[in-house]
């Protein structure tokens, strides 16, 4: 078996997620200039919801994929309005306070999505059924890919072209470039910029629980409180790609899916985590902006 | 006339007010006994981190996402120290508060010019890092996932101090002296310094303030602080172990002092109150602990942004 281009392989598949959990963190950064921490969550809830979709024993024994398309459309919307919500209740209430209002703010959504999620489906390990996608793979070049590896890879990166054209070629994309480079212009050119941040908390969820489930799915279990660790480690993507920058997201993701990949399989995997905070503080010192972004003057 | 004397006598009450309660905190163990006794030894530790949270972020205005790193690095200073090296406990502790301080200065040195977002994320990643050394044994000196157990107790004058009562009165002595040297920081040099930094670096700096050195100084003070908190908990619980200075730890304080109020003692003491001494009251509700605490802290920002308690305005 090929090593390389297996971990590559298995790299690009957790790239993906972290990419498209990424880029809900760096749309509201670009927009308000805050880590929504309770995005990492908001994710994670989509993982149990599609999981209630899945083994709901709607459309009989033979649904399939029908079945599976549903959850990540149940999925998605539940975690979009979830998104709204908590910005009408916990965000916009606190646009013009102190950063740091909204930042615990967050650290307060982020507590109380997570620890729902432990009174609705209970503190255990939720196990994913081995029969919720074909056990099919294919062998090339060494190494092997399986079906929901092509799903995952596919999907995020299908999502990811998506919302790259939404927001460069249509009019409300536009919208929301605009009210992330200058809020008062923007709204001095018509545009209503509330209804431009509710849209970002309603996509960037939205894409965000695609990604929480397609991390359900690949690994077959979720616990109410991952969302943390998966929400740091996409956030680092983000920062990695340089935060506010939508592209540099999916970059990011790419790379860290990548560099996780290698170092778990070179490395060490009880020193993981460590790596991929050593690999960031020492990206943030040598280039804050990450790899995309903009050099900004003292404005953070 | 009689305005001038009620106003005077609301100052008196108001600067009175914090003695009488730590004079009041003193027959805790005589009137209440029991677990109350380990509740606010416990409330005592951690009002000392948080005030020492609340140097670096709430006076010097850096995000420090990560003090649960000081506070873990002077327990198991203290603890490591006693059990394998068997120093006593009051030997351990100046070790504690400068190897905190000097690895809180060193840790800070490179990240201090990080602005913002940026500086939060980075001590995010120093937390998760010593945890992550910690569990995984590193110098095979930490006892890996489990930590250190039989953390001896301090001996003064001969006299060990191995009752909760006895242990109680040492932290709550600690307590005040900490919260005097909060007042006298509050009115020295330095104090001015790290409020004219977080107002307005750029202004601070262009009338001669080192920003680098004065913002090192912050985290080495805030880290020593914690350090010494660290020994009192390590002997406390008799043990110390990763679990203890998790991330979440550190959003906790974080959290106190922007529920309490920045740069404000009474609120940073409140605060710690709310998260640390609440829930062991209301201990049979485990379970939605911090799922109400989740609710709370939303509801608080949103109701108080500047916190529960904040700093008066106009003070020095």
């Amino acid at each position: 078996m090929d090593v390389v281009l297996q971990q590559f392989i298995n790299g690009v598949t957790v790239g993906g997620f972290y990419a498209l959990i990424a880029l809900g963190y760096t749309m509201v950064y670009g927009v308000l200039k805050l880590i929504n921490f309770a995005h990492g969550d908001l994710s994670i809830l989509a993982a149990f919801i599609g999981l209630t979709v899945l083994t709901s024993g709607i459309g009989g024994a033979d649904a399939g994929a029908l079945l599976v398309a549903l959850a990540f459309v149940v999925a998605a919307a539940l975690v979009g309005v979830a998104g709204f919500a908590l910005e009408l209740t916990a965000y916009r209430p606190l646009r013009k306070a102190h950063r740091l209002s909204a930042v615990v703010s967050a650290l307060g959504a982020s507590m109380l999505i997570e620890n729902g999620i432990m009174l609705i489906w209970g503190p255990q390990v939720k196990v994913f059924p081995a029969n919720l996608l074909p056990h099919i793979s294919w062998s090339f070049g060494g190494a092997s890919i399986s079906f929901v590896q092509v799903l995952i890879i596919a999907g995020s990166l299908l999502l990811m072209a998506g919302l790259y054209f939404y927001v460069h070629h249509t009019r409300f994309g536009t919208a929301i470039r605009a009210a992330a480079i200058d809020q008062d212009a923007a709204r001095l050119m018509g545009i209503n910029v509330n209804r431009v941040i509710a849209s970002v908390f309603v996509l960037g969820p939205a894409l965000g629980a695609v990604g929480g489930l397609f991390i359900g799915l690949y690994y077959r279990e979720a616990y109410f409180n991952m969302g943390w660790i998966y929400g740091l480690n996409a956030f680092i993507a983000a920062i990695i790609g340089g935060i506010g920058n939508i592209p540099g997201a999916m970059i990011g993701g790419l790379l860290l899916g990548l560099f996780n990949a290698f170092a778990a399989g070179y490395v060490s995997s009880s020193w993981q985590e460590a790596i991929t905070f050593a690999l960031l503080i020492a990206i943030l010192l040598v280039r804050p902006t990450g790899i995309l972004g903009e050099r900004v003057a003292d404005k953070i | 006339m009689a305005a001038g004397e009620r106003r005077a006598s609301l100052a008196l009450a108001r600067r009175a007010a914090g003695p009488v309660l730590w004079l009041a905190g003193l027959f805790v163990p005589v009137l209440l006994g029991g677990s109350w006794v380990s509740i606010m030894a416990i409330f005592a530790i951690y009002a000392v981190v948080a005030l020492s949270q609340d140097i670096v972020l709430g006076r010097a205005g850096m995000y420090d996402m990560g003090h649960a790193v000081p506070f873990g690095v002077g327990a198991y200073v203290t603890a490591i120290l006693n059990t394998t090296f068997h120093w006593p406990i009051l030997a351990t502790w100046p070790v504690a508060i400068v190897v905190a301080a000097v690895i809180g200065a060193a840790l800070a040195a490179p990240i201090v010019k990080l602005r913002g977002d940026y500086l939060l994320v980075a001590t995010i990643g120093f937390n998760i890092i010593f945890v992550l050394a910690m569990g995984n044994d590193v110098l095979g000196l930490t006892g890996g996932p489990d930590g250190i157990f039989g953390v001896g107790v301090p001996h003064v004058l001969g006299r060990a101090l191995s009752s909760q009562g006895a242990l109680f009165y040492l932290d709550w002595l600690v307590l005040a002296l900490v919260l005097l040297m909060m007042r006298n920081l509050e009115r020295s040099r330095v104090g001015r310094v790290f409020r004219y930094l977080k107002e307005d670096e750029l202004a601070a700096t262009t009338l001669g303030v080192d920003a680098r050195y004065y913002k090192i100084l912050a985290f080495a003070i805030g880290a020593g602080l914690a350090g010494a908190a660290g020994t009192l908990f390590a002997v406390q619980l008799a043990s110390v172990s990763p679990g203890s200075f998790v991330f979440t730890e550190s959003v906790t304080l974080f959290a106190i002092v922007l529920v309490g109020g920045q740069a404000s003692i009474p609120g940073v003491l409140l605060g710690t109150a709310l998260m640390f001494v609440v829930p062991q009251v209301f201990r049979g509700l485990a379970q939605y602990r911090y799922f109400v605490f989740g609710i709370a802290m939303v509801l608080v920002m949103v109701l108080r942004p500047q916190g529960i308690w904040p700093r008066g305005r106009g003070r020095p």
